[in-house]
């Protein structure tokens, strides 16, 4: 059995596929593809695809990764075509490769937030609210419950800056099974506390990283 | 500029993936090189229509000529409705996300009379005028209607411009044609529906006038411009070559049926005399188990689906369903798909056809005996003996199975108290069966699901004539049915029958329908098939308001030789074989299966050779 992983993007239409339907999605691009994919045993057979980190709905990304497994040696170049062909619009795989790392071992991941609103105040009253001392906000927990969280010591900043005439934010959060931080709970707050009218337009997740900070692929 | 729009508000509503297109198989082709465009309009949600194979069909057949293009559309949810209306998004195709307003033809597939209300919102949503006769002379955006509900179509006559009758492969493409041979030529939207009205299959209602007598029944209907006093239905003759699509647009959301399915036949040869399908789709035509295990291993490897279904009004009537099912299985299990076969009947479950369908799923049974006791089964003409039902469910019970649901209609002609006792006593039996044999599933009990609809008497069916029971009747059946039941093995469930009158009314309504039809949609009737949504008493008030009686149209007997709104459509099926028939079912006497015996419905004299060789 031959472990592989591949990295894709999710961006256009895709963008609007929730997590729980890009399983089913992949399940049947994998069919279409025609590759020898290794199914689970049991009562109800399905192809075993594993997703490093859902994404939120609506968010676009150029780093998504999932593994899954073969019967079957086949070359990279091969798996890469096969499922490029099989793949709906704003789905695409960009490289696939036998995987050396777990996906335990993500501890950060990148996202690029557009904003709207007028950008040279949009940056201003960004920049000062990541000055703040603590950025509290309420977060959901496992359990079901909400808790009071500082964003504050968990944000780092990469880069600002106005783009194309929007006001652009690259921002590392912790993400992964031990911590994982929404953006939104971040851009939410912001908005709420300011009262500029500025809005989130799109957000994208540009990078993936382990907890040495290298990118996780 | 639309599609900016639409996505500002899509993370605001619920399962956003419905409005925005994208999906696997669905076709997008360059407008500049469209001559044709085609708005496919299933009028309720996405979920729903998405699962419906008519418009499947039709999808591809139309996508296959280069220069017409076919999309989809469907009903918003009320959630991405109130913010479509609120930002000015008018409705729009999936594929292109082009307002359908500036669409060559609008098409509804009417699949059933509750979806009625939601054709009236979709096209002003759409921002096209309700009413045809409100929308402008030139040739553009002909709004028509295709699908079973369309056998009568006349409450729905204000706001079509055509309507399709019978099988659409054919004669969609035929008036198509004509449309992109008349807009070159400049011609007018009258001048273009004088044209197609002459094509069969095509019917024009603006070209036919009704007159009524006193007592509120049809006098005449009249056909303008020496058109053909009747309009045929179209049939495809060589149902075994008939286009079938080799892959299905694949939905990323989860909807009622997600899968990949087969039409195995058309038609079907039972002749149950509530059962409309079984009339309107005569004759009975079916596919060579070569082409539908082709086409099945085509379409599954084309949309990756993992289930597949084989679709039919009556699947194991095939005649060769065993070399269907021998041909498939080691392909389904090879690639780990599940086998469904929906519409299985009681009478010919066989012990080999079992075994077949067991080897591939292992849930609950479903069988429809219709009526509790034998005398109302030959009344109906289904053709199901307690004997064979007991037969099917000994072979089922020692297959493993413990639950059974049993599908009964409540309301039907001559139908006694005794005769609703009869369906408990039925259950009863069932349950008797189970203790009985030995060798049943061990450490389990039994359940027996009873579920009872509300019965609608439809055109075209011997039952045309007959009146519905009444609110009061239907609830009177039901608490002689609940007061029979005594043993919690057995359960029952109903529908409340409110949904089911208003199905009757528009069912066999005539022209005059369509202001009620309008009125209850602007008093925000939508989406009445949903229980949470419906509202009869808006539909009392919209009918009282345009002088109707609900009553004249649900609960009325017609004599034999009323003149019924839909009698100018031409179904094959001759009105003397109903009447025919509606004598027989009176006697309780029953009509033979197609397959065994011809009784001379007329539809063999249209297709000029008998059904079957
Ligand atoms: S003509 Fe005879 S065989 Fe053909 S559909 Fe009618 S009753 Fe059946």
């Amino acid at each position: 059995m031959n472990k592989i992983r591949a990295v894709f993007a999710k961006t256009g239409r895709a963008k609007y596929i929730s997590h729980l339907d890009l399983n089913r999605c992949m399940q049947r691009a994998f069919k279409r593809s025609g590759l020898p994919v290794w199914y689970t045993e049991g009562f109800n057979p399905h192809i075993y695809i594993t997703f490093a980190l859902p994404l939120s709905l609506g968010y676009e990304s150029g780093c998504e990764i999932m593994d899954f497994n073969l019967t079957e040696e086949v070359p990279e170049e091969r798996i890469l075509s096969a499922l490029n062909g099989a793949m709906p619009e704003g789905l695409r795989i960009l490289k696939v490769y036998t995987p050396s790392t777990k996906h335990t071992d993500i501890a950060f991941a990148e996202y690029e937030i557009v904003f709207s609103g007028e950008p040279e105040a949009v940056s201003k009253s960004f920049q000062s609210f990541m000055e703040s001392d603590r950025i509290s906000v309420m977060k959901k927990t496992k359990r079901g419950g909400v808790k009071e969280i500082d964003l504050k010591p968990d944000t780092e900043v990469i880069s600002l800056g106005i783009r194309n005439g929007s006001f652009t934010a690259v921002l590392r959060l912790p993400a992964g099974n031990e911590k994982n931080i929404n953006p939104s709970l971040l851009t939410d707050e912001f908005i709420g506390q300011t009262n500029i009218g500025a809005e989130v337009e799109s957000v994208r997740r540009t990078g993936i990283l382990s907890s040495s900070g290298e990118d996780f692929f | 500029m639309l599609r900016e729009k639409i996505e500002k508000l899509l993370l605001k509503v619920q399962k956003p993936a419905r409005y925005i297109g994208g999906e696997s198989g669905s076709i997008v082709k360059d407008r500049e090189n469209i001559s044709v465009r085609f708005a496919f309009c299933f009028p309720d949600t996405y979920d729903i229509g998405m699962s419906h194979l008519g418009m499947k069909i039709l999808y591809s057949l139309i996508n296959e000529r280069e220069d017409y293009w076919c999309e989809r559309v469907f009903a918003p949810g009320l959630d991405f409705e109130e913010l479509m209306r609120e930002n000015d998004i008018p409705l729009y195709a999936l594929e292109s996300l082009d307002p359908i307003k500036d669409f060559d033809f609008v098409g509804f597939t009417m699949q059933y009379e509750l979806s009625y209300t939601n054709v009236l919102n979709m096209l002003d949503l759409a921002g096209i005028p309700v009413l045809a006769k409100d929308r402008d002379d030139s040739l553009s955006c002909i709004v028509v209607a295709g699908g079973p509900c369309v056998c009568n179509p006349e409450p729905l006559a204000d706001f079509f411009d055509i309507f399709i009758l019978g099988e659409g492969e054919e004669v969609n493409l035929e008036l198509m044609d004509l449309y992109k041979e008349m807009k070159a030529q400049g011609a007018s939207k009258s001048a273009f529906l004088k044209a197609a009205a002459k094509i069969d299959g095509i019917y024009v209602p603006s070209l036919y006038s009704v007159s009524y007598n006193e007592d509120g029944t049809v006098q005449s209907v009249t056909a303008l411009d020496g058109l053909n006093k009747r309009v045929k239905k179209r049939i495809i003759k060589d149902f075994d070559s008939v286009y079938y699509p080799d892959n299905f647009v694949v939905p990323f959301t989860d909807i009622v049926h997600n899968r990949a399915s087969v039409e195995v036949l058309r038609g079907c040869i039972r002749g149950c005399r509530f059962c409309q399908a079984g009339f309107i789709y005569r004759p009975f035509r079916e596919k060579s188990a070569s082409n539908v295990c082709r086409q099945a291993v085509e379409l599954c490897s084309n949309t990756g689906y993992e289930e597949m279904s084989l679709a039919s009004l009556s699947t194991s009537d095939h005649s060769q369903i065993g070399d269907i099912l021998t041909g498939l299985i080691p392909y389904t299990e090879k690639e780990h798909i599940n086998l469904s076969l929906p519409s299985l009947r009681v009478d010919n479950f066989s012990k080999e056809l079992m075994d077949e369908i067991k080897k591939v799923r292992k849930s609950g049974l479903t069988f429809a005996p219709e009526a509790g006791t034998q005398r109302l089964r030959d009344v109906i003409n289904k053709n199901v003996t307690e004997e064979e039902l007991m037969r099917t469910c000994t072979t089922a019970f020692k297959g493993g199975y413990t639950g059974v649901k049993l599908y009964f209609m409540m309301g039907l002609p001559t139908e006694t108290d005794d005769d609703i006792r009869g369906i408990t006593e039925l259950a009863q039996r069932v349950v008797d069966l189970f203790y009985s044999l030995p060798d049943r599933p061990k450490g389990k009990g039994v359940q027996i699901s009873i579920s009872t609809a509300t019965f609608v008497p439809k055109p075209f069916t011997p039952f045309e004539f007959e009146p519905q029971a009444t609110r009061e009747e239907i609830m009177h059946k039901q608490q002689v049915l609940m007061d029979s039941i005594t043993s919690r093995k057995i359960k029952a469930s109903w529908h409340d029958p409110s949904t089911s009158i208003l199905e009757a009314v528009l069912a066999r309504g005539d022209r005059r329908v369509g202001q009620a039809v309008y009125r209850a949609w602007r008093k925000g009737c939508k989406f009445d098939s949903w229980s949470e949504h419906f509202k009869f008493d808006m539909w009392s008030e919209a009918f009282s308001e345009c002088g109707l009686d609900m009553a004249f149209y649900a609960s009325r007997r017609r004599s034999f030789d009323e003149i019924m709104p839909w009698d100018h459509l031409d179904y094959y099926v001759s009105k003397e074989f109903l009447v025919r028939e509606n004598k027989k079912a009176k006697n309780a006497e029953t009509t033979p299966h197609c397959r065994s015996k011809c009784s001379g419905c007329g539809v063999s004299r249209e297709i000029g050779g008998a059904c079957f060789e």
